[in-house]
């Protein structure tokens, strides 16, 4: 049987920096993840939650979904990403904190 | 009544009397306690003019309608007096033990008067109001001090004291109580210091009762369980220094003098690095859920230093003056707690001095042999000892930054880095524009929590790098979101815990106080404390010059990335301080018209 041909979008790496409480969980400062090149901010958290397990009830929502409620990503230190789908390219850094700002 | 005493204390130190005086039910309803009571008393004892640190500015302490509920974070009352920075309003909120104690003598506010002939100890318990000798607690730190009245008056008794800085009318003394927390803002302390009075001791008798005690403890049950969720995660695991990092890859740590905007050594003070190597326990205040506080030890075999630590002590002890060291920050911020000294104020003037010496406008000679350069971590624990005991070259730095550079001069005021006399906080103003314009127009001077307008530039809400016509309704409604929170008085880190914070601390008002309320009243009672700050300022000769950013923030762009070209006009700056008098119904010139102060009800006199 013939399988339907279905373009596969294409994939980018990029470097999630890690701050706060999502730093101390994984114990690193940042980590490589393959993205789709255009990613929703959940698109990105199920991609962090497959290679961070560690973030999972942390930063990543505990069905690894999306981020926790209390964190959001940054892109390249400019641009808070929203809902919205953000067009994402090799070597670019998605920065992820938590969203309670201020103290 | 419920959930008010509904009357204060007058104290008048020049005599040693006291008297109570009541407050009319109106005046609770339209100005809530808290930050709000205060700043309706100071406008109603502070006359026209009073010099700041003399003895016609009172210094008032406002518990407020929550302060006993046993609600979560409501054990918090603030201070209010004439500030001595900017001769303006000055308020501080403080929290713990203290906030019910003093609730519990049966005021909703203490009102100080007058100038004690020698260093006094104001107790107020059930037996009425005394003043003791406190010569012996002269020159004492915080800690000493309200271990020694802990110790003179026994079990139960709660302590705000004031420590060297204050007595020695430091412009950015703070006031300390319940083992260093402090108010630390706009240098109530030295008010203290003016009057002779070295400490406050309360211990109270009956709590107040609240209207529906069952219903508010249904609500509280809630309140409680939303306080361990995701609202406050940081809080509760990192505390305020998890800004540290953030800030700094943002391009928004205010770093030598806020002569860049990201450090080479956040890494070292960041809190990350404090969790690791520093953390011993968190800790909360009276009555809270969240327990933002971390506690911190040095770790360096150094003398050992522990207390406390939150974002704005380590910026300004650490990126502000170029210092990477954590050891060197937890022993500067510990020894400001004790001597009694804003650390955002005491940092901020330290790096202002030594980018005047690294300039050669003060020298070593001046610096009596200190080597007052960026990062020397031992130059700026000697200067913060010459300045809580005035000597030397502290003399000068403890009238803060504004004061200095007038004195010193050539051109060092275009780094002296304050709003209205009021050092800045931790808050890159070029990176992060509504914060720009919150900073800018803040009835107490350069401040981050009376309106929390950085909150929109850390979200997709806004453009933080870019200037718009919303900033100044954003801006208009944080501050009047916050005076509620400050008067009502909830912590800040509970906010989001709430869905609608104007609704539901409506029905739990009413469940307190048995009054009808609604969420548009609370939202008015905001915008009225507000205007009524505003007002202050305006008799005490504010202009719209007033409103504004140091010189080096309107004239260097920054030059690190991600920001780096990124600037701040005059202009823009002007355009969204017009904006921002456009939402508030004022002027062009920033005044109050006729109408607004109708509506608002202002000015109310209620003792007259």
């Amino acid at each position: 049987m013939e399988t339907a041909h279905r373009p596969e979008r294409p994939s980018v790496r990029v470097a999630v920096e890690l701050f706060g409480s999502a730093r101390l969980a994984y114990g690193r400062a940042a980590v490589d993840v393959a993205v789709p090149a255009r990613s929703r901010r959940a698109d990105v958290a199920r991609a962090l939650a497959g290679a961070c397990p560690e973030l999972v009830g942390v930063a990543i929502r505990e069905d690894g979904a999306d981020l926790a409620p209390s964190y959001t990503f940054n892109l390249n230190g400019n641009l808070f990403v929203a809902d919205e789908p953000v067009s994402l390219a090799d070597g670019d850094a998605l920065l992820l904190f938590s969203s309670l700002s201020g103290g | 009544m419920f959930g008010y005493n509904g009357r204060i204390l007058v104290v008048d130190l020049s005599d040693s009397s006291s008297r109570w005086e009541s407050l009319d039910s109106r005046v609770l309803r339209d100005f809530i306690g808290g930050a709000g009571l205060a700043a309706y008393l100071l406008y109603e004892f502070c006359p026209a003019g009073a010099d700041p640190l003399g003895p016609d500015n009172p210094l008032i302490f406002a518990t407020s309608p929550l302060v006993g509920s046993r609600l979560t974070t409501s054990s918090k009352f603030a201070v209010a007096a004439k500030s001595p920075l900017t001769g303006f309003i000055g308020d501080s909120l403080s929290s713990s033990f203290l906030a019910p104690e003093l609730k519990k003598t049966g005021c909703d506010a203490v009102v100080i008067l007058g100038r004690a002939a020698s260093p006094t100890l104001l107790v107020i318990d059930e037996a009425g109001v005394r003043f003791e000798d406190a010569a012996d607690l002269a020159g004492l730190g915080t800690g000493d001090t309200e271990a020694a009245v802990k110790n003179m008056l026994g079990r139960g008794v709660r302590v705000a004291c004031i420590g060297p800085a204050g007595e020695n009318l430091v412009r950015f003394a703070s006031i300390s109580n319940d083992g260093g927390r402090q108010a630390g803002r706009t240098g109530t302390g030295a008010v203290m210091g003016s009057k002779n009075l070295k400490a406050i001791a309360v211990k109270g008798g009956a709590s107040v009762p609240v209207h529906a005690p069952d219903a508010l403890r249904r609500i509280g049950a809630d309140l409680t369980r939303r306080s361990l969720g995701d609202a406050t995660e940081k809080y509760r695991n990192m505390g305020t220094v998890a800004n540290m990092l953030v800030f700094n890859r943002l391009g928004s740590l205010p770093t030598r003098n806020f002569s860049a905007a990201t450090f080479d050594g956040a890494e070292g003070v960041s809190g990350e690095e404090l969790r690791t190597t520093h953390h011993v326990r968190n800790a909360h205040c009276a009555n809270c859920t969240i327990g933002c506080e971390q506690i911190v030890v040095t770790t360096d075999g150094g003398k050992q230093s522990r207390g406390r630590m939150e974002y704005e002590s380590s910026f300004a002890l650490g990126p502000l003056v170029g210092v990477s060291d954590a050891n060197a920050v937890i022993r500067a911020s510990h020894y400001c707690d004790d001597a009694g000294m804003d650390t955002i104020s005491a940092g901020a003037t330290v790096a202002w001095a030594m980018e005047c010496f690294e300039k050669g406008i003060l020298t070593s000679e001046d610096t009596g042999g200190l080597d007052l350069r960026f990062g020397n971590a031992d130059a700026l624990a000697a200067a913060l000892r010459l300045i809580a005991e005035r000597r030397g070259i502290g003399d000068l730095l403890a009238g803060g930054v504004r004061d200095a550079s007038r004195k010193i001069g050539h051109g060092s005021e275009d780094w002296a880095m304050h709003v209205k006399g009021l050092e800045m906080p931790g808050y890159e103003p070029r990176s992060l524009k509504t914060m720009a314009l919150g900073l800018a127009v803040s009835t107490r001077g350069a401040c981050h929590n009376r309106s929390s307008a950085y909150e929109a530039d850390f979200s997709a809400h806004v453009d933080r790098l870019a200037v718009d016509e919303r900033r100044g309704k954003i801006t208009a409604d944080g501050e009047d979101f916050s005076a509620v929170l400050d008067s009502l008085i909830w912590c800040k880190f509970l906010r989001k815990a709430f869905d609608d914070l104007y609704e539901e601390s409506a029905e739990i008002y009413g469940h307190v106080t048995g009054w009808q309320t609604s969420a548009d009243d609370l939202r008015k009672a905001g915008e009225r404390i507000n205007n009524l700050r505003k007002l202050f300022n305006i008799r005490e000769g504010w202009t719209r010059a007033d409103d504004g950013l140091p010189p080096r923030a309107l004239s260097e762009a920054l030059s690190d990335a991600p920001v780096k070209g990124v600037r701040l006009t005059r202009r823009e700056l002007d355009d969204m301080i017009d904006g921002y008098y456009r939402a508030r119904g004022w002027t062009a010139d920033g005044l109050i018209p006729d109408g607004k102060l109708a509506e608002l009800g202002l000015p109310l006199h209620a003792f007259s």
